[in-house]
């Protein structure tokens, strides 16, 4: 049988484990594949054991972690948390950015400042107009104005634009802004709405199976999952298509049935999408 | 309505597929979807256990109505009597097997061989503590070791399986309720 850490040099699966931190957000984007928002379950995963996890991870073999939501920042922890992670695998925090501010801003830069963690933040559009129909209003601002704080402490940032078709010169325009920041172009991930949760409701995105997917584990309070789009919410009910096991703990048992569902996979197909 | 909704193919995890592949597993195998690690280790456990082997369809399915009968599950034994049917019990043996108004187990059945098989089966499903040592000396006239074995193990798996589809109210099936109507039986007992 092959081993987390074979399998993970490899190829087979991906080098970063996923946690679902929560399931709330402040916002309440038309793409959003868990249909988060203020008033949803927020489902979360308590901070020591998404930590015990990352040291069986790095035991295991894996080679990074990422925490996403729901927006991770809604947890008044989270800076410690992803700092904690950070200190036992490179770690990427996906975050709306919309929160970082005040107390909270300075907060994040004491704790993530130097750690070795980004925040990757979602900006759709280089225009408020086309951001702000898929994030809501005012997104672009808060967006535009945050990240250049966070960079200004120290904090490393990755921009994701989520897209179904840029208009000729927004990628441009996009790739401006953020160099702009100081962000390069090796940190800014562009990929496209997937039709799972509210996007498919609304009748957006590619449909995407296991095959268009990176084999990344993704762990939830709901089990774990094939990917960080695979534990998506629709109509209120957590999709099971992609789920792997209930079980989480000993890591090993999800890891190791990740490794049997990915063995044999045809090499490359995840990449034919480009969902990121 | 089960307690638990099954899970249906389009919402299938990824262990659980090969199960559905030949369409509608059941509402054993939809229902266990929703812990597919262990699916994945019950169904093939529960099949090989209740599946003809060494010891022949007829004898297992003795087992396997009368033990779901001492158990109360409706769903095994009414989804077990057409498959006792096919493979060669009577109705009246049947009707015996679940227990109902009519001729018992040591008038319907004339094998000495199975009438010990039903007491043992009774005793081992029904009883607590130790299991009375003549019944089994009077079914070890007719078993060998390994078949004793897979017997016990049958009685084992078929209860598991009848306080599943108890506790989660499956439902039998409108074919099955169809055939067992057809033949003469009450459904729900």
């Amino acid at each position: 049988m092959t081993s987390v850490a074979d399998a993970v040099r490899d190829g087979v699966i991906g080098e970063r484990l996923w946690f679902y931190a929560n399931y709330h957000c402040n916002l309440v984007c038309t793409y959003c594949l868990t249909e988060s928002g203020p008033s949803v379950a927020r489902r979360g995963l308590d901070p020591g054991w998404m930590l015990a996890r990352a040291h069986e991870a790095k035991e295991l073999g894996f080679g990074a972690l990422g925490i996403t939501g729901g927006e991770p920042f809604m947890v008044a922890t989270m800076p410690e948390t992803a700092a904690a992670l950070g200190a036992v695998l490179p770690t990427v925090v996906l975050s709306n950015a919309t929160l970082f501010a005040g107390s909270r801003l300075e907060r994040v830069a004491e704790h993530l400042a130097g750690a070795d963690v980004h925040v990757q933040v979602s900006l759709d559009a280089p225009n408020a107009r086309d951001n702000d129909t898929q994030r809501g209003d005012g997104n672009w601002t808060s967006v535009t104005e945050a990240v250049p704080r966070l960079v200004e402490r120290g904090v490393k940032v990755r921009i994701a634009t989520t897209t179904e078709g840029l208009e000729p010169g927004d990628l441009d325009r996009l790739c401006s802004l953020h160099r702009s920041w100081g962000i390069p172009d090796t940190d800014h991930v562009v990929r496209p709405v997937v039709a799972r949760g509210r996007a498919a409701l609304a009748g957006m995105g590619v449909e995407a199976g296991p095959d268009d997917l990176a084999a990344e584990l993704c762990l939830t309070a709901d089990g774990a999952f094939w990917s960080a789009f695979g534990p998506t919410v629709r109509g209120g009910r957590v999709d099971t298509d992609l789920l792997v096991t209930r079980t989480t703990t000993p890591l090993q048992v999800p890891a190791a049935a990740m490794v049997r569902l990915a063995a044999g996979r045809p090499a490359g197909t995840d990449a034919v999408l480009g969902i990121r | 309505m089960s307690v638990v909704a099954p899970i249906p193919a389009d919402q299938a995890p990824l262990l659980a597929r090969p199960f559905y592949a030949g369409g509608d597993p059941g509402p054993i195998a939809a229902t266990l979807a929703h812990v597919p690690e262990l699916m994945e280790v019950t169904l093939p456990f529960v099949s090989t256990a209740l599946s003809p082997s060494a010891v022949d369809a007829r004898t297992k399915e003795i087992v396997i109505v009368r033990t779901s009968a001492i158990l109360g599950c409706r769903y095994c034994v009414d989804t077990h009597t057409p498959v006792a049917i096919d493979a060669g019990l009577t109705v009246d043996e049947v009707r015996s097997l679940r227990m109902e108004p009519g001729p018992g187990v040591d008038e319907v059945f004339g094998s000495e061989r199975e009438r010990a098989l039903v007491a043992w089966t009774d005793e081992v499903a029904g009883g607590r503590g130790r299991v009375q040592a003549d019944l089994t000396r009077a079914l070890r006239t007719h078993v060998s070791d390994h078949e004793l074995v897979e017997l016990t193990v049958l009685v084992g798996a078929t209860m598991l399986l009848n306080r599943y589809a108890t506790a989660l109210e499956l439902p039998v099936s409108a074919g099955t309720l169809a055939r067992l109507a057809a033949a003469g039986f009450e459904t729900g007992s």
